[in-house]
């Protein structure tokens, strides 16, 4: 909720004026003020209800003469309030001049104490074995304002379910709802899936879904933050442990572009042999990025880094050796290929590790940095017109306009997709242009479509259609790119056109206007900076070099034609997280530490640079990928390596002019930020507290005032399609079988059957029912057996075939196939 | 079994022509639903969501909320007798009790062969002509044990006569 601040009024509260911002909602202005008014149903990200009557004050107004206007006196010369008759619950209450409020009165007092005794007549005051005990917020207002005893008979106590799961994620203990609905709003309001509503009525009332699967939405994590009570828990944080046993590590999610700011609450742990582990992710406000929310994902995405799969000791030639061993193995083969050295580097490897590797490879003399995965070209383009400094998705609304092109968003980046349908919901134009049917399309004000491959042709030529000239008299105008269904030159080609648009219609260089694009992994936009390109990785395909150093990058399961030029390469070099195909094949492996094992730092799709820090122990012999790559250089003579992750980070800061002004103590900067969620869980839910850093946001070229140079648009020809063939469309899904989501077993019951979508005319044509077994031939890779989805979603003539479903990998980007039954009967899945 | 019939078309259609958006239809098509299925099935729930356009989960609430809406499978005849006490004075109690017997049913039950569920209600607002009783919504009144047993019989034979 952004409030106007330019105008403000006078309330008394408590006898004492203040100013406060015209139009604020009570409780939140109290709350500005240091005058905590409690709360169970009020949240400051959600519309008020008044429903717990938690928040009753006594409330009146300065009396006016009807005639005159003029402020009636009382006998003293005080001017007269007329008080309501009865307590008025203040988070329905907007404050205006006059107003007069008292939270501090006996009348107010009982109130409190009597909502809190009536709400626990029915809880069933569990709060040792509660998850939420510790942080909760009934425990917390009990305490404050409760009775202290009770009038209940302990045996007339409602006892219900307390184990109800409303989906593979999320528990609910029917015992201790006190039906505040903040987690039905949540879903309503902000994540825009109202799959949980409340069922019957009285002392039946009960939290139900009726979704398919069960709470069937991305983002139901965020209700057990909010829910004011232990009603409803993670599956993941369940019995793990207690809150006041946890150290919360500030942190960033590796999953997405977002990169949403995390919090993750490690303890020492028996299970790991003592080590300090996650226990859960939690969301950690930053008002400009995620607010206080985060998705499934990456809630429930951790268990990678403490994963079976961790590759936990240093390997040559498939034999465990040192690691001093291994880094001059290393070290030899470089020192023995001259210049004739690449890297190919992961889209979420921090900006440390990049610059590093960067480093390590220059010494060498060599230039070649590539990006992978290779699906998104234009990261320059970003760094050029991308969404001007100060951006906020929070505050576009109504004569705004959004528009998402060649993007599933909510499979790609969910938390975006959560915030710009707030921004259409504040009034805001979503305009989402695909080829095929997305999730998306529920959210957009209006749809648009084009044919595979003419992506490119249909932003270059928006100008001229009615489209066009809506977006371009929006007073702040976002284009959000993707590269589904297109190939690295196309998405280069549409990435052009969409900053050609900004640029001619005037909407770059200052605040919510831009280009933004959903980039694969949490630091594409780092790779841009530290050099590292997409055509760089394509380059080292086609000539490949004698020795490849490959960093946290799955080339084997992200793309089937590496077989092909990887057998070239003489030696590879592995710096992995995993051990995984790419390691056996590598003739050293060197493990790397996760993004929970060490600090460092990433740069998000809206290009701030946000830190994060060391959360658990170290697995095995994994180190750090920056001190892997500077230990290297060191054995090559490129001088000593760097301490700690700052000190690279500092020699970033003189280098790159980017990061002017993004060293690690500024990064850590923090702001009080609206609404407060500090230690008082009741009002914010259990968010936590930003005090790692807001980030810096890198300026945009435009920003800067600086020459622009997008370069000429190459729009490619369409694929042509032969006879018998379909275009096959790999695209993302957020729940998927990567190595960085695998080890979440939590998650597998969401994870997909792998599948394609086609579409019901191709199926009739192809003689494919909907759920039959097929298989996808396509030139250089193995064939890939899906079952069939037929439905109206994939267009004509296109196999949309998600990656990282099968086992088999399917191609990077757009391609051309076939798709042909396999031979016996399938069974359709019920 | 399905709202998608053709009987139900015309109504339905009427029905939306009445609101400007789809989901202030809701109710009456649940209505509907439970004219077709007897009960709100989650069938019947999936459906209504579909023409509405909401989430099933929402369906489902206002299913749970209203009272008129079953969500357990009733009888063929849902019989609701008032047994508020101005129907009580005028022997709608006992008038309810003998008729449980007589059906051999616990109260909210439903015959073992499907045809009739009993159970009781608030004021139906028929106080001067108790001991009364609702079947799918209709009022039959000024009844006693006797013309509850012809009734019941009638039914019975319309309820022959319709299988034929």
């Amino acid at each position: 909720m952004v409030t106007n601040i330019t105008k403000t009024v006078t309330i008394y509260i408590d006898d004492v004026s203040y100013q406060v911002p015209a139009g604020a909602n009570l409780v939140d202005a109290a709350k500005a003020l240091g005058n905590d008014i409690p709360v169970f149903c009020y949240h400051p990200k959600m519309s008020p209800v008044g429903m717990c009557r938690m928040c009753l004050v006594e409330l009146g107004s300065i009396e006016k003469d009807r005639a005159t206007g003029e402020v009636v006196l009382d006998d003293k010369g005080q001017p007269k309030v007329r008080w309501f008759p009865k307590l008025q619950t203040a988070c329905t209450t907007n404050v205006s001049d006059g107003m007069t409020v008292r939270t501090n009165t006996k009348q107010v007092d009982q109130a409190r104490e009597n909502v809190v005794e009536f709400l626990l007549t029915s809880h069933p005051l569990d709060c040792p074995v509660c998850d939420k005990g510790g942080e909760c917020p009934l425990q917390n207002l009990t305490m404050e304002h409760g009775p202290g005893k009770t009038r209940m008979n302990f045996a007339d106590k409602m006892h219900l379910d307390k184990h109800v799961p409303l989906g593979d994620l999320i528990f609910l203990d029917e015992e201790r709802c006190i039906q505040c609905a903040r987690c039905i709003r949540f879903q309503d309001e902000v994540a825009g899936d109202d799959v949980l509503a409340f069922h019957e009525r009285g002392r039946s009332l009960q939290i139900i879904t009726n979704s398919e699967p069960g709470f069937d939405s991305y983002f139901s994590g965020n209700t057990t933050d909010i829910c004011p009570v232990g009603a409803l828990t993670t599956a993941d944080f369940r019995f793990g442990a207690r809150p006041w046993e946890l150290t919360n590590v500030p942190s960033i999610c590796p999953q997405c572009p977002v990169g949403c700011n995390t919090s993750l609450s490690t303890r020492l742990d028996r299970d790991a042999g003592g080590r300090a582990i996650i226990k859960r992710v939690m969301p950690r406000q930053n008002e400009q990025v995620n607010e206080i929310w985060i998705c499934d994902k990456g809630r429930f995405g951790h268990h990678f880094s403490r994963g079976a799969d961790r590759l936990q000791i240093p390997m040559t030639g498939n034999a465990p050796a040192s690691l001093t061993r291994a880094l001059q193995v290393a070290a030899d083969k470089l020192k023995a290929a001259g210049s004739d050295v690449a890297v190919i580097a992961g889209s979420s490897m921090s900006n440390e590790d990049l610059w590093a590797l960067k480093q390590l490879a220059n010494g060498l003399g060599s230039e070649r940095l590539g990006a992978w995965p290779p699906t998104h070209a234009g990261a320059d383009l970003v760094a050029q017109v991308g969404v001007g400094k100060g951006t906020n998705l929070s505050a576009l609304g109504k004569g705004d306009a959004v528009l998402i092109i060649a993007s599933d968003l909510e499979e790609e980046a969910p938390v975006w997709r959560l915030r710009i349908n707030q921004a259409r919901k504040r009034g805001a134009i979503v305009v989402v242009a695909n080829a095929r049917k997305t999730q998306m399309d529920e959210f957009a004000s209006e749809t648009a479509t084009f044919e595979y491959g003419e992506a490119p042709k249909f932003m270059a030529d928006i100008e001229a259609s009615d489209l066009g000239k809506k977006l371009a008299a929006a007073n702040n105008l976002i284009i959000l790119t993707g590269a589904d269904g297109l190939t690295l030159v196309e998405s280069r080609a549409l990435m052009q056109s969409a900053a050609n648009f900004l640029i001619k219609t005037g909407h770059i260089g200052k605040a919510n206007n831009g280009l933004m694009s959903a980039f694969p992994g949490s630091n594409a936009m780092g790779l841009y900076y530290m050099g590292f390109t997409p055509e760089a990785t394509l380059d080292i395909a086609q000539k490949p070099p004698k020795v490849l150093i490959v960093a946290q990058s799955d080339l084997i399961a992200d793309d089937p034609s590496v077989g092909e030029w990887l057998t070239k390469v003489e030696t590879i070099i592995s710096l992995t997280l995993f051990n995984d195909a790419l390691a056996g094949l590598a003739t050293v492996a060197l493990p790397i530490q996760s993004f929970a094992e060490r600090d460092g730092t990433f740069v998000n799709g809206e290009r701030r640079v946000q830190r994060f820090y060391t959360a658990q122990g170290p697995i095995g012999e994994a180190t750090p990928a920056w001190q892997v790559a500077g230990r290297i250089g060191e054995l090559l003579g490129q001088g000593k390596v760097k301490l700690s992750a700052a000190a690279v980070m500092l020699d970033i800061t003189k280098s790159v002019p980017a990061f002017e002004g993004a060293r690690y103590k500024e990064l850590a900067h923090v702001e009080p930020q609206f609404p407060m969620i500090q230690k008082d869980v009741y009002y914010g839910g259990t968010a936590y507290e930003n005090t790692g850093g807001l980030g810096v946001q890198i300026p945009t070229a435009a920003d800067q005032g600086e020459t622009l140079n997008v370069g000429e648009v190459f729009v490619p020809e369409t694929p042509k399609v032969g006879k018998g063939k379909m275009l096959i469309i790999p695209t993302q899904v957020l729940y998927n079988r990567e190595r960085t989501f695998q080890s979440s077993e939590l998650m597998h019951p969401r994870v997909a059957d792998p599948y394609a979508e086609i579409n019901s005319a191709d199926a009739k044509r192809l003689n494919i029912n909907n759920g039959d077994m097929v298989e996808i031939a396509i030139a250089g890779a193995s064939a890939i057996r899906v079952r069939a989805q037929v439905d109206g979603r994939a267009p004509k003539g296109a196999v949309i075939l998600p990656r990282h479903l099968a086992t088999n990998a399917v191609p990077l980007t757009a391609t051309v196939g076939s798709i042909s039954k396999v031979g016996q009967a399938a069974v359709v899945e019920g | 079994m399905s709202i998608h019939d053709e009987k139900y078309a015309k109504r339905i259609e009427a029905t939306f022509a009445k609101y400007p958006d789809k989901r202030s239809a809701v109710m009456p098509l649940l209505y509907i639903a439970q004219e077709e299925y007897g009960w709100v099935s989650p069938e019947g729930i999936e459906e209504v969501a579909q023409y509405c356009d909401m989430d099933p989960t929402q369906v489902k609430s206002i299913a749970g909320f209203y009272t008129m809406y079953s969500e357990q499978p009733k009888g063929k005849y849902w019989l609701q007798v008032c047994n508020d006490l101005p129907c009580a004075l005028r022997g709608a109690d006992e008038f309810h009790k003998q008729l449980k017997e007589y059906l051999n049913v616990e109260e909210g039950g439903t015959t073992a062969d499907g045809m009739f569920t009993v159970e009781h209600v608030m004021c139906l607002a028929a106080c001067d002509k108790a001991p009364m009783l609702q079947c799918n919504f209709h009022f039959v009144e000024n009844l006693d044990m006797e013309k509850m047993k012809a009734q019941i019989e009638q039914w019975r034979a319309e309820a022959k006569a319709e299988k034929k």
